[in-house]
């Protein structure tokens, strides 16, 4: 697991590495039908955000990956009324598999 | 007539830029409409993040409150609410065929300098999973100050392509 700060480091050497100064393709604002590269502090500021997404994608993206995954209310209370029938474990086996396939970070 | 919506800027994004902004909010209206459409990314899965504006600067402070409803075609709905953030978000757009994001905010108070700055927002997006989803909610920018802008940048990397209109809701 990243800290926050290690995030902020790797993604400052991602950021510079895209300025058209260190040969990479840029990173470009459009106000005003004006296409141009962003500033130094829009740069320091793309730093900040890219850090910040990375964190809460490495803190929190096993929520969202659990949210898709998992099959719908009504798939689920159907899951569990043939559960009752039949003696089975379908229903605990899918919220099972769903949170090993995306498990919550240590 | 009244309610008439006057178009203020458009940004059509044809080569791939990290932010928009759209500028030329006052208090020549109450409140102004932002309709973005056909919203692509240049990297697969990102939200869209918005941000009020000074000086046509977007402000990156952590001062925006958000409370919202995602309405997804393959599971259930989910409340979401967020404080403290350095922006406001929306859904998660994909960049394969019709995956397009659009959007629809209406932004209030921007030019009052007494008062916080709100918006609505309004989303639907068929995402990269692939499937429908929907948003619907509200969101708070907790400074009282004057925004003339309001600008959008993807979670991570850049706008690929995308119509971004600023209008005025006529008095």
């Amino acid at each position: 697991m990243a800290t926050l700060e290690e995030l902020t480091v790797t993604a400052q050497a991602e950021i510079d590495a895209i300025k058209t100064a260190n040969g990479g393709d840029g990173m470009f604002a459009q106000v005003n039908n004006v296409r141009r590269e962003f500033t130094e502090a829009e740069y320091d500021q793309a730093v900040i955000d890219k850090a910040n997404s990375d964190f809460d994608q490495q803190e929190n993206g096993y929520k969202t990956a659990r949210q898709e995954a998992y099959g719908s209310i009504q798939d689920q209370l159907d899951m569990q009324y043939w559960d009752g029938v039949n003696s089975t474990t379908t229903w605990a086996d899918h919220i099972a598999q769903v949170k090993a396939d995306n498990p919550k970070p240590e | 007539m009244s309610g008439s919506l006057i178009k203020i800027d458009e940004e059509i994004v044809t080569s791939a830029v990290a932010s928009v902004t759209l500028t030329g909010i006052d208090s020549t209206y109450d409140v102004y409409q932002v309709v973005a459409s056909n919203i692509v990314p240049a990297s697969d899965s990102q939200a869209i993040r918005i941000r009020v504006g000074t000086g046509g600067t977007p402000d990156s402070d952590s001062e925006y409150d958000m409370a919202y409803k995602v309405f997804e075609s393959n599971t259930s709905f989910a409340n979401h609410s967020e404080v403290n953030q350095t922006s406001w978000r929306g859904v998660t757009y994909g960049t394969g065929t019709g995956e397009a994001g659009n959007l629809i905010i209406y932004c209030f108070n921007f030019s009052n300098a007494s008062e916080y700055s709100f918006i609505t927002q309004e989303e639907v997006t068929y995402t990269n999973s692939p499937h429908l989803a929907s948003f619907t909610g509200g969101g708070v920018h907790t400074v009282a100050e004057a925004n003339d802008s309001i600008s959008f940048h993807m979670a991570s990397g850049n706008i690929a392509s995308g119509r971004f209109v600023l209008y005025g809701l006529k008095k």
